[in-house]
């Protein structure tokens, strides 16, 4: 047995020692070496700090944490007795920037991460500037969320009871018309075809018909036979709702229903991200996992042919693309400006509580819990959806991405599988 | 209101370090041309870096006209705070940014600021920074991976020896010896990672919150010791650019200033330039006028918020945040944080986690102004009588006087 190392530059760094047997990797361990202390910071901190705080966990998906933490503190609120409810529109409107936020990493990841290690890995290279259209239209979508959010990244416009923002019709017009020029450049330059008509599509034999950068990645990606590598456990787990997204598991062709009490944490030897588990069992979380659960007609059909490949991982992202655009254009559409931003009193405070935050971040369930006594903060927890993707499992199973990297035939196409599940390092070791 | 409670307040809204001189006569500004000039001439004859795109084709490729890109230049040159004749010396510079080698290094850090970058503002400014700025080496933004990255950073360091701008993300852990932050396949703590490439640079700039002050991970408990980069750099010229995360914009500035003249922007004393943080947000406010006429929000959702009123008394930290985010703004100045009604967090001062951090009203904290002296609660300050009515105006006549005093002497 051969043991090689890797570093890999993802958002921060991780470091990958590869385990060969008989030609093929048999193991991977991953470990990140960065640590920040986070969660012992939001200590003794007053609750409402944590909407300052914990955006900043992430350059990337500050947003989500934002959202779960603002959705700790409602739920805590709740718990103890205080009714906390959302007009319908400030729930449209975190949920719209949630879904700005989305589009931005997905659109990123697929031109600075994908298509150019695949093109390496291929030995293909393309004369294009990958990265100039990924920034061209993920600057476009965040400005979207800016009307309404103030900033990004990091903003802190979410507060409890709603929204601090109180657009006018013009907002939601100029908001529409850069959500419109997102949705040009995904019919364009991504899918070759009209969103409605792509949106039609509802079986994988008619992939064929997408065209742009997701048609030819996806036929390349077919012809390199990365439709049969990436397995992994084929479990799948969501905790967040919203945008069209429901929470549940899945395993084989089994949906049922989850409870955030059975997500447990621990730690793992020389790595200062910990392991996170279900009910002792590893669970894919991520785009992938959300379509399956929320039973999406095109990512089944892909996924009863060819299971959890890579294949199949890396198309769930990018289809959730169409899927949030569509949404968020229909979120403005019926957005009413004259409800309530924010229906909840800012004296109205609680001393003691215990919430927990569940929302659906770009790569995955991210999860808040919060436990205030005597009106500061006693515990906090962030668990990050990297952490479930990324762990290494743990006695009984491999972790889901080592599971996917094992039996790749190098360094090189057990990196590609790696960069399939959008790592990120920044979040995994706050 | 005592006269010590007076005096403090007076002296946070008419700090040394909030005054920018914007007009130096036209001696100086002639004799700041002709070095300007010189420098671009030098720079002209200088090949462009590592292949960068030549600016002129890019904009041409991308349909973006003169005109466009030269009101982009005219609000840079302001913001730079020069004068106009300056605009297309500034234009120039902006084409030459290809001439110097930029290194940008992420330690402890989220990648926000590298975020905010790649979605600066300008005519497609985009292009500039990804193809114009000879950005040599930046792990986010940079499609290789391990020992190829390695490599492509050493070989930079080497080759722009002396020359390279060090534009560092993230604050520097201390702690168990510099272990909470290592970096590569040695294991290289982020100190020497630092202290190593800093060895060359030309100049640091250390670009957001965290890289300045420690940032977020330097707050209360401070768990892994957390520093700003000028705490632990020495014997090198560093800019502080603040805010979390930093404007674009004025990363964008200071490379173009030292394009400009080979040199650093005039820097106030927690080394941050001038031309962005020579005053608070609360001066140049879209919602001053509310302050000046005692209309403040009371709480989230009130008639006050659909009015856009003033959010002091819902715990913003404008009055004491030197930053330009009121007039340059975020997202290509789409919208910032006052515009929807969040108030400022003080994001751009030291400390601001623990001091300024938004849910804690300032009327309760313990705070220290940007001036110095001695923390006190706001009480104390004087600051927490704008609760009761009316203290807001006697604030700002305290403030007008002085604006009148400094309009006599120009």
């Amino acid at each position: 047995m051969k043991i090689e190392k890797l570093i890999e530059k993802i958002e921060g760094e991780a470091s990958l020692d590869f385990s060969f047997e008989a030609g093929v990797v048999s193991d991977v361990r991953i470990r990140f070496g960065l640590y920040r202390g986070i969660e012992q910071i939001l200590e003794k901190k007053a609750p409402r700090d944590a909407l300052v705080i914990t955006p900043r966990v992430c350059g990337i998906c500050n947003h989500a944490h934002l959202m779960a933490a603002v959705k700790a503190i409602e739920s805590g609120y709740r718990a103890s007795g205080i009714d906390v409810t959302l007009s319908p529109k400030a729930d449209a409107i975190r949920e719209f920037t949630l879904a700005c936020e989305l589009i931005q990493n997905h659109v990123k990841w697929l031109y600075m991460t994908v298509i150019p290690h695949f093109e390496s890995l291929t030995g293909k290279r393309s004369q294009e500037n990958h990265a100039l259209k990924a920034s061209y239209i993920s600057t476009t979508i965040t400005k979207a969320l800016a009307i309404f959010a103030g900033q990004w990244p990091h903003s802190s416009y979410a507060v409890p009871g709603g929204v601090t923002c109180d657009p006018t019709y013009v907002d939601v017009m100029q908001a529409t018309a850069l959500v419109e020029e997102a949705i040009r450049f995904f019919e364009q330059m991504m899918v070759g075809m009209p969103l409605e008509a792509y949106l039609g599509i509802d079986s994988v034999s008619q992939l064929h018909s997408i065209q742009g950068d997701v048609g030819r990645l996806m036929q390349r990606l077919g012809e390199a036979g990365m439709a049969e590598k990436g397995h992994s456990h084929d479990r799948f787990i969501v905790f967040g709702e919203g945008m069209g997204f429901v929470s549940g598991k899945a395993t084989a062709t089994t949906v049922s229903s989850v409870d955030v009490r059975y997500v447990e944490e621990s730690n793992q030897e020389d790595s200062t991200a910990k392991a996170v588990s279900y009910k002792q069992k590893q669970f894919e979380t991520g785009p992938l996992a959300r379509a399956i659960i929320a039973k999406n007609p095109l990512i089944k059909s892909l996924h009863k042919r060819y299971k959890d490949s890579l294949l199949t991982r890396v198309f769930a992202r990018t289809h959730e693309v169409g899927l949030l655009l569509h949404r968020a254009k229909e979120a403005l559409v019926h957005l009413d400006v004259t409800q309530p931003s924010c229906m909840l009193e800012s004296k109205l405070l609680s001393t003691d509580f215990e919430g927990v935050g569940t929302v659906e971040a770009a790569r995955g369930s991210l999860i808040h819990r919060s436990v205030v006594k005597s009106g500061r903060i006693a515990h906090y927890d962030i668990i990050v959806p990297t952490q479930w993707n990324l762990s290494h499992g743990n006695a009984s199973e491999k972790g889901v991405a080592v599971r996917a990297m094992i039996g790749s035939a190098s360094i090189e196409e057990a990196s590609f599988i790696f960069r399939s599940f959008d790592v990120c390092s920044v979040c995994t070791m706050q | 209101m005592g006269i010590d409670k007076h005096d403090s307040v007076k002296s946070l809204f008419t700090a040394q370090s909030a005054k920018v001189n914007t007009n130096r006569g036209d001696a100086y500004y002639e004799k700041l041309y002709a070095q300007c000039r010189a420098r671009l001439d030098e720079l002209k004859a200088l090949a462009p870096l590592n292949n960068r795109m030549d600016f002129k084709e890019s904009i041409e490729e991308e349909g973006l006209d003169r005109r466009d890109f030269m009101k982009w230049a005219s609000a840079t040159t302001a913001m730079l705070m020069l004068p106009a004749s300056f605009t297309p010396l500034v234009a120039e510079a902006a084409v030459l940014m290809n001439r110097v080698p930029v290194i940008w290094i992420e330690l402890q850090d989220c990648a926000g600021n590298t975020e905010a970058l790649i979605r600066s503002d300008g005519p497609k400014i985009d292009e500039i920074i990804l193809d114009i700025i000879s950005l040599e080496f930046n792990e986010t933004l940079m499609a290789a991976a391990g020992h190829q990255a390695e490599k492509q950073l050493e070989d930079a360091v080497e080759h722009f020896k002396g020359k390279y701008l060090l534009f560092v993300e993230g604050s520097v852990p201390m702690g168990m010896d510099g272990y909470y932050g290592t970096i590569g396949a040695n294991g290289e703590t982020f100190i020497d990672h630092l202290t190593r490439l800093a060895k060359d640079a030309a100049a640091v700039v250390a670009v957001g919150s965290c890289a300045t002050f420690g940032g977020i991970p330097a707050a209360a408990p401070n768990p892994t010791d957390a520093k700003g980069v000028m705490d632990v750099v020495k014997g090198k010229p560093i800019i502080n650019i603040p805010a979390c995360p930093a404007n674009p914009s004025n990363m964008v500035g200071v490379i173009l200033h030292y394009v400009l003249t080979g040199g650093i922007p005039e820097l106030d004393s927690l080394l941050r330039p001038k031309f962005a943080f020579g005053y608070r947000i609360h001066d140049n406010c879209e919602r001053r006028a509310h302050f000046d006429a005692g209309e403040f929000v009371e709480e989230w959702g009130d008639e006050g918020a659909k009015n856009n009123f003033c959010l002091y008394k819902v715990g913003c930290k404008g009055p004491m945040t030197f930053n330009n985010c009121s007039i340059v703004r975020y997202n290509e100045g789409v919208n910032w944080p006052v515009g929807v009604g969040r108030g400022c967090i003080g994001c751009s001062e030291p400390d601001f986690w623990d001091k300024y951090a938004y849910e804690r009203p300032m009327a309760n904290a313990n705070i220290k102004a940007p001036t110095g002296g001695v923390e006190k609660s706001v009480d104390e300050f004087g600051l927490g009588l704008l609760t009761a009515a009316g203290v807001g105006i006697a604030i700002h006549a305290a403030a007008s006087a002085v604006a009148g005093k400094k309009s006599e002497e120009n």
